[in-house]
């Protein structure tokens, strides 16, 4: 390492904890928690704290997968291999030489943001560190055919293959399913897209999120109303690439339990963005369907639920949920407590009495006006602790730099950093699979170009030094 | 067969094996499984749902008469299905029911009840899965809790699935899918910033995408589980998946970056924060001017996409602006965020006097990568998703011809599939408890008498 950028490494270090993580006594201190409860968590602890994860098996230990989802910037394939891969699947990252177009995303283009590879000096975006854990990382240009055979070879060793490329892509280069299945019949094959490999709207190249909620109906129904001010608006996430990644997952396994009870062969799967967002937007298509109604955009309040909305108050935005009698009340006792007349006001309103009544716009534009009326007084904490006094569910719009200091978020490990061979400390989520027999668990983040070439080529194909070395002369690898 | 398939140009072949007119012909990937859904609401619901499309055999068990909440909570109060139930013709259930809910069986059980408890290790012993959602710790203050249902059948791959987890601070805190989103992160990066539009504050996404989305998160460790079980252990297992995790997993680059530079990861409105172009822009004109709808009469949206050196220049050229094109010449330049600032509204000053439609043929025929804004109605009428079967009319055999969403993907050789939307409170009580517990007719009727079930 230079000393430049032994340096830079230094003068980076992790800004995380800012308050210490809290610790077993604290959290279950007999003065703030009850011995039942306390029991009751121990017990919980016991069998999911992460602490003790490394100890235990992983669920798909014996897997391996093929992630061939980095000849553009489509974010679902990837997705789908993190998922898998803290299941314990071992997830072979297949990327272009010279690297993933998606690291070298970062916001505004800002390189300083990236991180840098204290061997090598390469940057690296945030997003596919966060995303690319527990990887194997190759290159091999699936462009040339040299390439694509080293692709075959590889599949003879794989139990599942995802993509992303331009539909039909890899069936003209000769390695689609049609191919590929007949060198490795029990192949599972996913194809990852924004809407679809066939039919009247398929895919483009190069196509992209947020074409996929744009044509579901999503980004036209979230936002306020255009006499509200708002216009449509898309999720600052890559919402519809990590749903359908949580399906590609989600298929895997099924094709994994349908190979190994029934067939004892792959299948074919096409998961993608737009219809994974279609599939849950809950009653827009009920609701259609009875009389034609369009979901209209309802801004941050629900069509379905009173209370159920989230709304200004002191310092930011406060969500307050509890559309049901035994809330409801809660919700006006704990405003009657600092404004009476605000509680007097819900309580003789008669339209306001029956739940179901409450859903009307005009209901829903009393109620909110009145909660915010008090809301506005108090901050996101101050309201949130009145809330919860009477048990109702609250809570303030967090910001990223309040998500990573949430203390139950730092005990529990959901937001932890974890020391990379290349990349220093870095902060991330970890995995969401808590488990008592195989807990999913991360552990390492996404690793530097290649890292992994000489390993996997190795283990795999048998290839030796030299011809590692050949395939790097050729720009294969 | 597999040479007439290797024969077909692609297309051909994707509509052959993904055909949804030949899904009933193919066997299904969890037959054989039972699943039991302790469940109310969509987090919990939705995950044995996506397992019952998949030919699991998901026994849903409800509250007797009156059925879970979200029957109950339909948009404006007006649409329904009826009758909610047997006891209750003159009630409906809400659409916003049935997109967490397909293929299940309807049963009722009053947990709390001592009689109860009989009848639920009953099912525990046969049953492959299990998920539940309500607060930690209820189920095992009822004795009916992973620790007891390991004792009573220790195959069974349980998941609990909630707001915040069953230890740590916060364990006792309820939660909601609009709670998740607002405490885990991505509710404050959606939506405008502040001064570019009236409306610059935090958005929600539309409908509750942390419910659904941590469903399948939970769906996929139960599926991960039981192959565990298959294939190496022969042991059941736990599982913990909480929805406000799952909102703090989809930051992306959030949470690193806020850990290496302090920056915090804010709203870009509908640009994109890596990549420009992409993003939403307004077209001046609306495709509907004479609708009473208001979110059809307002102006159209597309979202256009041209972050490659070639397409970013043949955009700039396109809307006359060759001058941004050699200003942002390459990615770097152009993605910076006044650099954003400049190019979007240079396209929405061209698409002003233009509907999407016009917007769509103009961009497309430049060879531009485009998408119009679908509002639910035109995505409902979509060719695209209604010959993928992805959505359409369904003939239910308890409600009729109901519009709906129908696979959550497609595979080749046993695939998903819908076989009805849901079904009254208690619907199944006789079959299920007849066929699976082993009750008579008789005992059914006493119990639901008592209102056991």
């Amino acid at each position: 390492m230079s000393d430049d950028l032994k340096k830079e490494v230094q003068e980076a270090p992790l800004l995380w904890p800012l308050t210490p993580i809290p610790t077993f006594e604290e959290v279950y201190d007999p003065k703030i928690c009850t011995e039942a409860s306390r029991e009751i968590s121990t017990i919980f602890e016991g069998w999911l704290h992460p602490k003790h994860e490394m100890a235990k098996p992983e669920a798909l230990g014996q897997i391996r997968v093929l992630e061939c989802g980095h000849g553009g910037l489509q974010c679902n394939s990837m997705q789908a291999g993190g998922y898998l891969g803290e299941l314990g699947a071992n997830v072979i990252m297949v990327e272009p030489p010279g690297g993933s177009p998606i690291r070298k995303l970062t916001a505004f283009g800002r390189k300083r943001y990236m991180f840098k590879d204290n061997v090598n000096g390469d940057l690296c975006g945030g997003t596919f560190l966060h995303e690319c854990r527990n990887k194997q990382s190759i290159t091999l240009d699936l462009t040339k055919e040299e390439g694509r055979e080293i692709l075959k070879k590889l599949a003879v060793h794989a139990d599942v293959l995802i993509e992303n490329y331009a539909p039909g892509q890899f069936d003209a280069w000769g390695i689609g399913y049609r191919q590929l299945s007949k060198i490795n019949p029990r192949l599972i094959y996913v194809w990852n897209g924004q809407k679809g490999q066939w039919g009247s709207l398929k895919d483009k190249p190069g196509e992209l999120y947020p074409s996929s909620p744009c044509a579901s109906g999503w980004c036209h129904a979230t936002g306020l109303p255009k006499s509200f001010g708002g216009t449509p608006i898309r999720s600052g996430e890559r919402s519809d690439d990590i749903l359908a990644g949580n399906l590609t997952a989600h298929a895997v396994c099924a094709a994994l339990i349908f190979r190994n009870n029934v067939s004892r062969k792959g299948q074919f799967i096409e998961v993608t963005s737009s219809e994974a967002h279609a599939r849950i937007h809950d009653y827009a298509w009920g609701w259609y369907g009875m009389d034609g109604s369009s979901k209209p955009r309802y801004g941050n309040w629900d069509l379905a639920i009173n209370i159920y909305s989230v709304n200004p108050c002191k310092d930011g935005y406060m969500m307050v949920g509890g559309g049901h009698d035994r809330l409801w009340y809660r919700i006006w006792k704990t405003v009657g407590k600092d404004r009476p007349e605000l509680e007097d006001m819900i309580l003789d309103e008669p339209t306001l009495r029956v739940v179901i009544d409450r859903v009307g716009h005009d209901q829903q534009v009393k109620t909110l006006c009145c909660l915010t009326d008090w809301m506005k007084d108090w901050t996101r904490e101050e309201c949130r602790a009145k809330l919860l006094e009477e048990e109702v569910a609250a809570g303030g719009v967090s910001f990223l730099d309040e998500v990573a200091e949430e203390p139950h978020y730092k005990y529990r490990g959901m937001v932890r950093a974890i020391e990379t061979a290349h990349y220093g400390k870095v902060l991330f989520c970890g995995s969401v699979f808590y488990g008592h027999r195989t807990p999913g668990r991360v552990k390492d983040l996404g690793r530097p170009v290649g890292y992994d070439n000489s390993d996997v080529y190795r283990k795999l194909l048998g290839f030796d030094t030299d011809k590692l070395n050949e395939l790097f002369a050729k720009g294969l690898i | 067969m597999t040479e007439h398939l290797d024969k077909l140009p692609f297309d051909e072949y994707c509509k052959t094996v993904f055909n949804k007119d030949t899904l009933a012909e193919k066997p299904e990937a969890l037959k054989g499984y039972r699943v039991l859904s302790c469940t109310q609401y969509i987090l919990g619901p939705c995950a044995a749902a996506y397992l019952g499309e998949l030919g699991a055999e998901v026994i849903k068990i409800e509250v007797p008469r009156l059925g879970e909440p979200m029957r109950h909570c339909s948009p404006y109060n007006e649409s329904w299905f009826y009758p909610v139930s047997r006891w209750n013709p003159g009630r409906g259930t809400s659409p916003a029911f049935q997109g967490a809910n397909h293929n299940e069986y309807f049963v009722t059980l009053d947990y709390r009840k001592p009689e109860a408890k009989e009848l639920f290790y009953n099912f525990v012993q046969k049953t492959d899965a299990m998920v539940w959602n309500y607060r930690p710790g209820t189920f095992d203050r009822w004795k009916i809790g992973y620790g007891a249902c390991k004792e009573v059948n220790p195959r069974i791959v349980l998941a609990w699935c909630g707001g915040f987890g069953g230890f740590g601070p916060g364990r006792n805190w309820a939660s909601y899918d609009i709670l998740g989103q607002a405490k885990g992160g991505v509710f404050s990066f959606t939506g405008h910033r502040a001064g570019r539009a009236t409306a610059g504050f935090p958005s929600k996404h539309t409908t509750w995408i942390m419910d659904y989305s941590i469903g399948m998160l939970v769906s996929t460790a139960m599926l991960a589980g039981l192959y565990w079980r298959d294939t190496v252990s022969n042991l059941g297992n736990y599982f913990e998946c909480s929805q406000v995790q799952g909102s703090t997993r989809y930051t992306e680059y959030g949470l690193p970056l806020w850990g290496r530079t302090g920056i915090v990861r804010m709203r870009w409105g509908n640009w994109d924060t890596e990549i420009c172009v992409n993003g939403i822009v307004a077209c001046g004109l609306s495709s509907y001017p004479h609708s009473d709808h208001p979110a059809e009469k307002e102006e159209g949206y597309i979202c256009v996409q041209a972050y490659t050196d070639a397409d970013f220049s043949n955009l700039m050229n396109l809307i006359g602006r060759p001058d941004l094109a050699k200003k942002y010449a390459t990615h770097d330049d152009r993605v910076e965020a006044r650099a954003q600032e400049e190019i979007y509204p240079a396209i929405e000053e061209f698409l002003k006097d233009k509907n999407k439609e016009e917007a769509a043929r103009i961009f497309t025929g430049a060879g531009l990568v485009n998408q119009p804004l679908l509002t639910i109605r035109e995505a409902a009428n979509c060719d695209h998703f209604l010959e993928r079967g992805s959505l359409g009319w369904y003939d239910d055999p308890y409600y009729g011809d109901v519009f709906t969403q129908k696979v959550i993907y497609k595979m080749s050789d046993s695939p998903p599939r819908l076989k009805h939307v849901h079904r009254p409170v208690g619907c199944d009580n006789e079959e299920i408890y007849q066929r699976v517990c082993g009750l008579s007719s008789d005992q059914i009727r006493e119990f639901e008498a008592k209102e056991i079930i």
